[in-house]
This record gives structure tokens, sequence and C-alpha cells, in this order.
């Protein structure tokens, strides 16, 4: 009993990890034919154009609220300490290393994972079991060069340029609060932030928003086009594609921040 | 003439493990230039995989299948993709248009692919939008359109690339009857004006009489072929 019991543990084990391995190769297959139709450029330019409005500018507002309240929360953290030990004065240097390094990328990535990301996967899982990109394919429209580039290369400048907006704004509450709550003047926190931190801070931050970017775009892209069994599969694709790209954010950060520590 | 389609023993069989399923089993089948042809059968007998064969959807598992006097059966993907932006124009029973894209940019799209300069591509969406009476339609969304109108822009875009061949897969099948005659009615004047050789799918027999020539499937091989005018033969 205990040994067919650790053979379905086993087996259960093996089962995972070769769904994982098999999502994890469709990930480098359709990004590897995604790059094909990179050189020479063959993609659509009004799509690109659309999806830049529909991603970027309709995210804006709910990704600069949320950057802004991140910075308020993070003196607010920091204050008890900062108080404690009379490092006013590194208030700035600290929100600007914890913002530009790892929370603004981060956090702005899972938002825009929540966002676009889940409503991408669902607009392209519905155009498949409504067999739409069926139709496409039916017309010699390659639905890669039509629907899928476009929105991977939005979604990937787009997070980038996100990114950097949401890192000001974070910035702008943290010195706002750090201003109103522990009396930490403008000047004193932008001298922190300036002195102690260098551009390779803000490269590395704008790196991973980029592959975060990637991540969610081919993420939410493959689960859209591999969705199977009707409108409940539409559902299933989106929760699917939510949780992979989350985990892939986590985990290509886990190794990019290795590699450019 | 030669005609526009020649098949010739054509069997599709369909195998997954040790599943095998022949769909089609010996299919001859010609189609003039100019003519309209109903496919006729009950659901499984096997129109809708001789459609997509007929389309370049897929590939017979043996048998030649010859469009325009050319091989076409054993083409890959690509070389698929290209007949059929070239040769062959379809439209569906639920009309596939894209859904944030005006009418207008419905119909050029294929005309993008098909590497037609953008100024032309526009001027002649616009003309055929003209012809199927949609010109005041141009710039409305799918979603702004009724459904007769939508299978107006789909046919529309059928035909972006003047097609020889076209392919309509249940097109009344989402409609109510006086649209549906409508459709067929506008799908007729293609077909004299244009000389447009027209295969229509249909389990309707009222729409499969808007044919000159019914070819009725069943169990994968045609069972009775009936011209307008005249008997089963």
């Amino acid at each position: 009993m205990i040994a067919g019991a650790a053979v379905r543990a086993v087996s259960g084990i093996g089962s995972a990890f070769l769904g994982i391995a098999l999502e994890v190769g469709s990930f480098g297959v359709l990004t590897a034919r995604l790059a094909r139709r990179l050189a020479p450029p063959d993609f659509d330019g009004t799509e690109l154009r659309k999806n830049f409005y529909r991603m970027g500018v309709r995210s804006l507002p709910i990704v600069l609220a949320t950057a802004l309240f991140t910075g308020f929360i993070m003196t607010i953290q920091a204050g008890v300490v900062i108080g404690r030990y009379d490092a006013e004065g590194l208030i700035g240097w600290a929100a600007g290393f914890v913002t530009l390094r790892e929370v603004g990328p981060i956090l702005i990535a899972l938002m825009f994972s929540g966002r676009v990301g889940a409503n991408n996967t669902a607009e392209l899982a519905t155009m498949t079991v409504t067999e739409q990109v069926d139709g496409l394919r039916a017309l010699a429209i390659d639905p890669l060069s039509y629907l899928v580039l476009p929105r991977v290369i939005a979604m990937v400048v787009l997070l980038f340029l996100l990114t950097v907006w949401g890192d000001l704004f974070a910035l702008i509450g943290a010195a706002v609060m750090g201003e109103v709550m522990l009396g930490v003047s403008r000047h004193v926190f932008l001298r922190g932030l300036l002195d102690m931190l260098g551009l390779w801070d803000l490269a590395t931050g704008l790196i991973k928003s980029a592959a975060f970017g990637l991540m969610i775009a081919i993420a939410s892209c493959h689960f859209g086009l591999s969705v199977k069994g009707g409108a409940p599969g539409v559902g299933r694709a989106v929760n699917a594609s939510v949780v992979a790209a989350a985990a892939g954010v986590f985990v290509v950060d886990y190794f990019l921040t290795y590699l450019l520590r | 003439m030669p005609p526009v389609v020649d098949i010739r023993a054509l069997h599709k069989v369909y195998e997954e493990g040790p599943m095998r399923v022949e769909v089609l089993r010996g299919i001859d089948l010609e189609i003039a230039a100019h003519e309209v042809v109903a496919l006729c059968g009950p659901s499984g007998s096997g129109k809708s995989t001789l459609l997509n064969i007929l389309g370049c959807l897929d590939r017979p598992t043996s048998g030649v299948y010859s469009l325009g006097g050319r091989d076409v059966s054993t083409l890959d993907r690509e070389e698929q993709a290209w007949v059929r932006l070239h040769y062959i124009g379809f439209v569906f029973q639920s009309f596939h248009l894209i859904p944030d894209a005006t009418a207008l940019e419905n119909v050029a799209l294929p005309m993008y692919y098909a590497g037609v300069a953008r100024g032309e591509r526009e001027e002649r969406a616009r003309a055929i939008l003209g012809r199927v009476g949609l010109a005041d339609r141009a710039e409305h969304r799918p979603n702004q359109l009724s459904g007769g109108q939508r299978q107006r822009v789909a046919i529309a875009r059928a035909c972006a690339c003047k097609p020889r061949l076209l392919l309509a897969d249940e097109p009344t099948g989402a409609l109510d009857s006086r649209t549906g005659v409508q459709v067929l009615e506008l799908l007729g004047e293609l077909h004299r004006e244009d000389g447009l050789t027209i295969v229509l799918v249909t389990h309707d027999m009222g729409v499969a009489a808007f044919a000159e020539r019914q070819v009725h499937l069943q169990d994968g091989v045609v069972v009775d072929e009936r011209r307008a005018d005249a008997s089963s033969g």
C-alpha cells in the first residue's frame, strides 16, 4: 500500500514536470516562430498602433495610481526604522534602490499581466474557439504576423515605458510621503537618490521590465491560441495564462537579479 | 476550357493512434469554369473535409487535386497559403470578420498580404463594398452591421483578391431566410458579372437549388449528381 502511494506520488510529480516542460517548450517554439517574423519585419503596423493605444494608453492611469501608492507605502514602512536611527538622509536612496531595481518592475508587471495579459488571452482564446483564427488562415493571413506579433511587440515596449513612468510616480509618492510624514525635505530625498544610485540601478529595472513584458506576452498569446473546450476553455486559458505569467515573472526576475547584480 | 477543379480518386484518412477514420473514399469531381456547384449531404458525409481540401486548407491522403490545371495536392503550407491568397476566396457561415476593424479594413486586409499598394487597396476595397451595396457602411465595425450586411462584407473580402474559385461554407446558415436569399442573389450577381466559379457547402436544399449542379455526398463518396435543368445523373 505504501509502495503504491509512493508510485502514485512519483507518477504525479513526473506528470507535473512533463506538463511544465511541455508548456515551457511551447513558449520556446512560439518565441522562435515570432523571432523568424522579425527579420525581415513581417507584422501588421495598423494592429501594432491599435495595440499601443489599447494596452498602453488605457493602462497608464491604473499603473500610475498603483505606483504612487507604492511610493507612499514604502516610505510609511521605512519611516519606522529611518526615524529610529536618525537616517533620514538615506530615505531617497532606499526608496530609489528598491523601486528602480525590484518593486517598480515587479509590481507594474503583475498589474500589466492582470489587466493586459489576461485580456489578451481572453481575446485570442475567443477568436480561437469561434474559429476566427482558422478563418484568417483560410484567407492566407498569417495569424502570428497579423494577430500575435503586434501584441507581443506592444507588450514588451509598453511594459518598458510604463515602468519608466511607474518608477517616476513611485519616487514622487515616496518623496511626498517622506516630507509629510518624516519631515525629510525633497532636496534631501533627491540628493540621497542621485548621489547614491547610478544609471545601472535604473537600467537593471528596465531590462527586467522588458523581459517581464516578453514573458507575459508569450504566456498570454500561447494560452490564447492553444485553448480547447469552447467557451469554458476561455476561462481556463485566462486563468492558466495569469498564473503562468506571474510565476514566469518571478523566475525570470530571479535569474536576472543574479545576472545583473 | 479546362476545368477549374479536377479531382481524381481523392481519399482522406485521419489516423490517431489505433483509430483510423476514412472521411473521403475515392471522390472524382470536375467543376468547370464559371460553374456554381452545391456540395450537399448530411453531417459527417465529408463535405466540409472536401471543402477544406478544395480550399487548400488540408491535403488529401491520396488522389490528385488540380486547381486551374496545376496539381495542388502535395503543396506545403506556404505554397497552399499562396494559392489561397491568389486563387481562392472563402465565405463562412459565421462571417469571421475582424471585430475591431472597419468594413473597409476587413475587405482591404487580404490585399495587404497579397502585396497590393495602400492606395490601391483602399480604392479597390471601397469599389467592392459599393458593389455589395455597402458603400455607406465602409467605416462601420462588424458589431454595427446586421447579419446580412456582415455576410456582404465577408463576400466583398472574399472577392478582394479577384479569386477564380469562391468557396462558401453554409453562407446563409446564420441568416434569416429573406436575408439568406439576398446573399444568394449577391453571389449570383458576382457569378454572372465576374464569371466566378462558386462551390457552396450546404445541407439546405433550398440553398442547393441556387446552384447549377448539386453534388450529393454520403459516407465520403459521391452518391448523386443533379443539374438544375435535369434529374439524377
